[in-house]
C-alpha cells in the first residue's frame, strides 16, 4: 500500500510508519517522504495542500497524520456520534480538514479521493511509547488528571521516562521511538485499547483494507 | 557559570538584569541589546585578563555605567563589577569575593569564555596548520582546527556531519607544502571532492557547530551569533541539539562539565523547538532607545501562550514582544 505520512519529525515518521504496517498486516510505501509540520496548528494549516498534492500529484492512496493532544480537548465517543464536531478536538478538527478537503477534489489518477488515517497522541506520542511499559500512563489516566486539574505527567516527565532525558538527540529519539513501535506493531490490541487516539487511526486505517473501497 | 548580569546605563541596556541558564536562547529586534550582552561577556573576559582591584568590602556602585555579574556555585560568592568611562568604553573591573583564591579559580573559567559569529568567506580560505590550536571567532581556522584533533575525536564528528548531510560520504584534508591546509568533502556519489570554498554557506556553518559540539576541550561559555544563519529550517533541531550537547554533557552520555550557551537568533523556526523548555528562552525587548531582558517563563501566562500554537508563531505575532517597533501610519485627513 502506498502511503504518505505528515509528522512533526523523523521519530515521529519512522515509528509511524512501524505502527501502521502493524495495523495494515503488511509493508507500505512511503510515497513523498518526510513530509513535515511546525505542531499545531500548522498541522491543520498545511493539509489541506498535501492532501491536494498527493491527489493530483502521486499515486498515494492515504495520507496519515498524527498530533499530540497536548493540553487540548481530549476526543470521546461522544464526538464520535453523527454530526457532532467538537471544535477544541483535534480529533474533530482534522477530520473536517480531511473531509472538506477532499469532497472537493475530482477523482484523479483512478481513485476517488486519498483515503484518511487520523490519530490524536494523548498529551504527546511519548505516551504511546510508554504504553505497556508503565500501566499509570493511559489516555483515561490523563483525562481524570485533567478533569481533576492535576495532569498525572507532563510531557517533559514523558520525554524523561521514554528517553532517559528530555533533550534527546534525534538518532536516540528514532532509536527508542522504533523499539517501542515495534513491540506495539506485534500486537495493536493493548494500545488501541489504552489510547482510543491510536485506536480512531487503527480503525481508519482498516477501512483501507475493506474492499468496498 | 554565570548566574546573572545586570546592567545600569550600558549602551541601550539602561536598567535591565537577567538570569542565565545553562543554556539561553535570545531573540529580539535589532538594537535591542542582544549582541550588547555578548560584548559585556567579553569586556568581562578581556579584562579578567589584568590584576583587578579584589576587595571583600562592600563598596558604593560605579557613578558611571556599570555591567554586575554574578556567578553559580562553586563561585556564587563572587561578584564582578565593571564600571565605564562611557557608555562605549568599559576598563575598570572590580572583584568582590570573601576569598581571593576563588577569584583566580573564577577568573580562569572566565578567560575561557569564547564568541563566534562564523564568516563563510574566511572559512573558504585555507589556514594554517599553525592556527589551528582553537576555533577562532569566525570560524575562519576550521580546517586548522580539525586536522589537529585526534583521530577518534574526528571521526565521531565526520559521523555526525555525515548524519546532518547525507549528500557527503565523508571529510579529508588537503595539505599544501607551506603548512596550510583545506578540508575536502566528499560527496556521497561518485566520491567527488568538494573543498570549503566551494561547500554552501549553511554547509560550512554546520561543520563549525560541529566542531564546537565535539571539541574534547569545550571553553567555559560559548556565544553564538546567529545561529540560525544559513541553515536550512528543517536542520535547526540538529543544530540546537548538537549545543544542548555541550551544555547538556549527560544528556548525550558525556561526562565532563557543561558549557553556558548564549545563542541569538531571528528565526521562529529555531524558536518553535524550545516550546517544551521555555525556560531557556529570553526575549530581549526594545522600548524606544532603551533595551531590557525578559524570560519567557517570567510571563504569568506563558503556559496558556504555548497552548495556542507554535512558539515561533506567536513570537512573530508580538504578543510576546520582542519585535521591531513600528511607525504608526499617519492620521487621514
Amino acid at each position: 500500500m502506498k502511503l504518505a505520512i505528515l509528522s512533526e519529525s523523523p521519530a515521529d515518521e519512522a515509528a509511524l510508519r512501524v505502527l501502521v504496517e502493524g495495523v495494515l498486516g503488511e509493508p507500505v510505501q512511503i510515497v513523498q517522504a518526510a513530509l513535515r509540520a511546525r505542531g499545531w496548528p500548522s498541522v491543520a494549516q498545511v493539509m489541506p495542500a498535501i492532501i491536494r498534492h498527493l491527489h493530483f500529484n502521486t499515486d498515494a492512496e492515504g495520507l496519515v497524520v498524527v498530533v499530540d493532544a497536548d493540553d487540548s480537548i481530549v476526543h470521546t465517543q461522544t464526538h464520535d456520534s453523527p454530526g457532532y464536531f467538537h471544535p477544541q478536538c483535534r480529533l474533530c478538527q482534522l477530520r473536517a480538514v480531511f473531509r472538506q478537503t477532499v469532497k472537493k477534489l475530482p477523482p484523479a489518477r483512478g481513485r476517488e479521493r486519498i483515503l484518511r488515517g487520523v490519530g490524536v497522541a494523548v498529551p504527546a506520542v511519548e505516551g504511546w511509547y510508554l504504553c505497556g511499559r508503565d500501566e499509570r500512563v493511559t489516555e483515561t489516566a490523563w483525562l481524570e488528571g485533567q478533569a481533576a486539574g492535576r495532569p498525572p505527567y507532563t510531557r517533559r516527565e514523558l520525554k524523561w521516562r521514554v528517553y532517559g532525558t528530555d533533550r534527546p538527540s534525534l538518532p536516540h529519539e528514532i532509536r527508542c521511538a522504533l523499539e517501542d513501535a515495534h513491540r506495539h506493531a506485534r500486537d495493536t490490541r493493548h494500545l488501541e485499547n489504552d489510547f482510543p487516539g491510536f485506536r480512531s487511526l487503527a480503525c481508519d486505517l482498516r477501512t483501507w483494507k475493506r474492499p468496498s473501497r | 557559570m554565570i548566574a546573572s548580569v545586570t546592567f545600569r546605563n550600558f549602551k541601550a541596556l539602561r536598567n535591565t538584569s537577567l538570569v542565565l541558564a545553562p543554556f539561553n536562547l535570545v531573540v529580539g529586534p535589532n538594537g535591542s541589546g542582544k549582541t550588547s550582552l555578548i560584548q559585556a561577556l567579553l569586556l568581562l573576559r578581556s579584562l579578567a585578563r589584568h590584576p583587578a582591584t579584589v576587595t571583600a568590602r562592600t563598596v558604593p556602585p560605579f557613578e558611571s555605567p556599570e555591567i554586575v555579574f554574578r556567578f553559580t556555585p562553586p563561585f556564587a560568592a563572587v561578584e564582578v563589577e565593571l564600571g565605564c568611562s562611557s557608555d562605549f568604553v568599559c576598563d575598570l573591573l572590580r572583584v568582590k569575593t570573601p576569598a581571593p583564591e576563588l577569584w583566580a579559580q573564577a577568573r580562569g573559567e572566565i578567560l575561557r569564555i569564547r564568541s563566534y559569529l562564523f564568516d563563510h568567506y574566511a572559512m573558504a580560505e585555507p589556514p594554517s596548520l599553525d592556527e589551528g590550536k582553537e576555533l577562532a571567532g569566525n570560524a575562519g581556522n576550521l580546517a586548522a582546527v580539525l586536522r589537529r584533533r585526534a583521530p577518534e575525536n574526528f571521526k565521531l564528528l565526520e559521523a555526525e556531519f555525515c548524519r546532518l548531510l547525507p549528500e557527503f560520504s565523508g571529510l579529508d584534508f588537503h595539505d599544501f607544502p607551506d603548512r596550510r591546509v583545506q578540508l575536502v568533502a566528499l560527496l556521497s556519489e561518485g566520491r567527488q571532492r568538494i573543498q570549503m570554498e566551494n561547500l554552501s554557506q549553511g554547509t560550512l556553518y554546520v561543520l563549525a557547530v560541529l566542531a564546537l559540539a565535539f571539541d574534547p576541550a569545550p571553553p567555559s561559555m560559548i556565544c553564538i551569533e546567529e545561529i540560525d544563519r544559513g541553515i536550512h529550517p528543517r536542520l535547526l533541531r540538529e543544530v540546537r541539539d548538537a549545543l544542548y550537547r555541550l551544555s547538556y554533557p549527560e544528556s548525550f552520555g558525556e561526562k565532563r562539565p557543561p558549557v553556558q550557551i548564549v545563542a541569538t537568533t531571528h528565526s521562529p523556526y529555531l524558536l518553535d523547538l524550545f516550546k517544551d523548555h521555555p525556560e531557556e528562552v529570553v526575549i530581549a525587548q526594545k522600548e524606544g532607545q532603551t533595551a531590557r531582558f525578559e524570560r519567557l517563563v517570567d510571563r504569568p501566562d506563558f503556559k496558556e501562550l504555548l497552548n495556542e500554537g507554535p512558539l515561533g508563531d506567536i513570537w512573530f505575532s508580538g504578543i510576546l514582544g520582542g519585535v521591531p517597533e513600528e511607525k504608526p501610519p499617519e492620521a487621514s485627513q
